[in-house]
């Protein structure tokens, strides 16, 4: 018999992280006023610990446990993830009043971009600062030669 | 009562935690396209976590899963270097085993 168990926790885990990262964006995006859905998460939260704690089976218990305590550190994600969106870091949503404010302010570093969307440099690449670094070195071992 | 379940929402926090920093390291000190080799790892443990004991297999599942998770933000951390929101390395990285094969693969983002 296979042990499904962890197969089961990784499950919970993964769409915890999931959730976590998918869902707080497009709550935060979508709520004029983060403090309810915040709230929400909360209560949800801790009602899955008491649930896991009196849960009958150790599947049960874990996968509330573990789905639980990723909600309760969404609430907080929500005000990381807004000041995010204050900074430009996530895109700004200009049909949310909140997000609209964000957009208006005087020196405003929010953005309708998702700047995120691209593809990364090549890290196999020797970027031109460490290219200067490098020439700059071999020049000083020579001098000492 | 259970405590074990809570204990493993615990575990699972922490593990989480542990992979914010990994994926921070391992970008900068190996670079992004070594991605399939903490996907691969989970992979491993997940299935791993089918033939032990019941505690064992969720400890084994909830870092597998975390792992999995840690391989899809290894890009996504690269741009985030790339933007100047972390501190990029600016030495060039060490290329993965397969390199080349992994180049042609899209690195998954959720």
């Amino acid at each position: 018999m296979l042990q499904l168990t962890g197969l089961w926790m990784a499950v919970a885990t993964f769409l915890g992280i999931w959730w976590g990262h998918v869902g707080v964006r497009w709550l935060e995006a979508h709520s004029a006023d983060i403090r309810p859905p915040a709230l929400i998460l909360i209560v949800i939260g801790i009602a899955l610990q008491i649930v896991s704690l009196f849960a009958s089976n150790l599947t049960l218990s874990g996968v509330s446990s573990i789905v639980g305590i990723t909600l309760l550190w969404d609430a907080f994600e929500l005000y990381r993830q807004q000041k995010r969106v204050i900074k430009g870091h996530a895109p700004a949503n200009p049909n949310n009043p909140r997000h609209a404010a964000y957009l208006a302010a005087a020196n405003s570093h929010a953005t309708t971009e998702d700047l995120l969307d691209r593809e990364p440099s090549d890290p196999t690449a020797q970027t031109h600062s460490w290219q200067a670094a490098n020439i700059k070195n071999q020049k000083s071992r020579v001098r000492k030669i | 009562m259970n405590i074990i379940g809570l204990g493993l929402g615990l575990f699972s926090f922490f593990i989480i935690g542990f992979g914010f920093v990994w994926v921070i390291r391992g970008e900068y000190y190996l670079g992004y396209l070594w991605w399939p080799y903490p996907l691969l790892l989970g992979i491993i443990l997940i299935i791993a976590s089918l033939f032990v004991s019941p505690i064992w297999s969720a400890l084994l599942g909830i870092t597998g899963a975390s792992c999995i998770w840690g391989a899809t933000e290894m890009k996504e951390q690269a741009v985030r270097a790339d933007l100047g929101w972390f501190r990029r390395n600016p030495r060039p990285k060490p290329a993965p085993p397969l390199v080349e094969v992994i180049k042609k693969i899209h690195a998954p983002h959720l």
